[in-house]
């Protein structure tokens, strides 16, 4: 491994197209054309991402199902093959270990895709809870290239370049495929709040990358005339937040529980024995005290992480990541704060260095769900 | 434009330095100019900060004291603070800044400016604790490798 960090299949156009950073271990493009280009294509038309630095295990086996059900929050029963979902884990305090992406492609194969930062963490973890059941887990993420293709014109772009019939595949379904001639499995997720898919061509390792470029090559080919941009790790962060979408590290860790995060479609209680599902239960019965919340900035000012948050000059919680909405041009953030001053549409103030600058807490996400994001109407 | 002529431009690594400038460590220049004295940010920090989104500057008429913040900007990734080279009493603000802070990362040692200034009779002693050209150049060679 080179010293800067690990070189994905793509890493020669990165370096001749952007600019590279470090993070999680590789060395990633942060963007190319500029971060707020790269957002709005993926708001108005569509937007390629390399995100092979993410972790990915393949989980097999006839206990694969139970045991998954035991490590995850969410109901892993109800996955019907080729369908995927949302889901955490947590430690036995109800602390999440993990967000992720879990897909069933097939009755005993799961395929999970959770954060690089996490992927050596993740890997022990479910190796060591995995002692009494039947699984195989493989990390296969340095053999599989993963790409995102997100925006209202995805769909089309992709339909250019594989066999499958998209329209067939519903918002977490998945499907297998023939991208340029290559064997693909892809799931329609993202992490902007857009339509799009997530395309992932298996058995090709960073050492032998020739696949994965043809298929970069031809899915930016096939978007041209979309005005498809090439898109780095800024606009991904500018895109999930905007879509109130958690960012591990920052929104949530092993120190927050799902419900203070306010994903808690994700725990399904009723279900059996999991880890952490004791302490999120006492926590649902006595109500949780801090909770995220979306703030929209209304005076000039960008909110940054570890800033704090005000209420009649009392401090009522910190802003976990923040930055510039490129949507609606002012500072977004996203906090945690005191549960009984999380309503929609109060006034707080957030401390920037020596000022106090006035945001209103609104839903997630930060745009109009009607004009933008995939449930915007054609 | 009466900027002033940038005279040249070194490249080091992909960023570039203007000759005849002076650098402060916090990565604002100097330019002299007609007894004022030119403000600007420089390449490599506009670089590293990328698309400035808001820039919040003082006023005419406004101070400003050597090694003291002045104002922010603030990119899509980070916050930046405005310290100042030098002292003095600013003469002009780049008021295009504020609806195009663009012009910070297309121009930065032209368009770009952010701040004329009225100096102090302290300006040849302050303009010497600060980077020359060649000092800047070096500077910059030593950030590059760094990271």
């Amino acid at each position: 491994m080179d010293e800067q960090g690990k070189k994905t299949h793509l890493y020669r156009f990165h370096a001749q197209n952007g600019k590279i950073v470090p993070f999680a271990g590789f060395q990633m493009p942060v963007s190319y054309k500029g971060i707020i280009p790269e957002h709005m294509a993926v708001r108005t038309g569509v937007g390629l991402f390399d995100v092979t630095h993410m972790g990915r295990v393949v989980v097999t086996g006839t206990n694969a199902e139970a045991f998954l059900n035991y490590v995850t929050t969410n109901d892993v029963a109800r996955l019907v093959p080729l369908t995927a979902h949302y889901s955490v884990m947590c430690n036995e305090e109800g602390g999440i270990k993990d967000d992720f992406v879990l897909s069933r492609q097939k009755e005993d194969r799961f395929f999970m895709v959770y954060n690089a930062a996490n992927r050596l963490k993740n890997f022990q973890w479910l190796t060591k809870q995995a002692a009494n059941y039947s699984v195989n887990i493989t990390d296969v993420s340095d053999d599989v290239a993963m790409f995102a293709v997100q925006g209202p014109k995805a769909e089309e772009t992709l339909q250019k370049v594989v066999t499958k019939d998209l329209s067939e595949i519903a918002r977490f379904k998945c499907s297998w495929t023939k991208l340029s001639g290559f064997d693909a499995f892809m799931s329609r997720t993202g992490y902007t709040g857009e339509d799009g898919f997530e395309v992932f061509i298996h058995n090709t390792p960073i050492s032998n990358p020739r696949n994965a470029i043809v298929a970069w090559n031809t899915i930016l080919e096939a978007g041209k005339e979309f005005n498809i941009e090439p898109c780095g790790l800024g606009a991904r962060d500018t895109l999930r937040l905007e879509a109130g979408m958690c960012l591990y590290g920052n929104d949530i860790d092993e120190n927050v529980t799902p419900l203070e995060a306010r994903i808690s479609f994700v725990v399904k209680l009723k279900k059996e024995d999991f880890i952490g599902k004791e302490a999120l239960i006492k926590q649902k019965t006595h109500g949780v005290e801090k909770k995220r919340v979306g703030l929209k900035v209304l005076e000039s000012g960008i909110p940054r992480f570890k800033h704090e948050v005000f209420k009649d000059r009392m401090k009522i919680g910190y802003i976990t990541s923040g930055t510039f909405s490129p949507l609606l041009k002012r500072g977004i953030a996203m906090a945690y704060i005191q549960s009984k001053y999380a309503v929609i549409d109060e006034i707080v103030h957030v401390k920037i260095r020596s000022k106090q600058i006035k945001a209103q807490l609104i839903k997630f996400p930060f745009y109009d769900p009607g004009q933008y994001g995939h449930t915007r109407k054609k | 434009m009466s900027i002033g002529t940038v005279k040249d431009l070194v490249k080091v690594d992909d960023y570039e330095v203007a000759e005849g400038l002076f650098y402060h460590k916090e990565h604002l220049w100097v330019r002299k100019d007609d007894g004022k004295v030119r403000i600007g940010m420089t390449d490599f920090a506009l670089k590293k900060l990328r698309e400035i989104v808001w820039v919040e500057l003082p006023s005419a008429g406004d101070d400003i004291t050597q090694n003291q913040s002045f104002g922010t900007l603030e990119s899509v990734k980070a916050t930046q603070d405005l310290v100042a080279p030098i002292s003095g009493t600013i003469g002009k603000v780049n008021d295009k800044l504020t609806s195009k802070p663009r012009l910070l990362n297309e121009d930065p040692y032209g368009e770009g400016w952010i701040i004329v200034v009225e100096p102090t009779t302290k300006i040849d002693v302050e303009l010497k604790e600060i980077m020359n050209f060649e000092a800047a150049v070096k500077w910059h060679k030593e950030l590059t490798e760094g990271g």
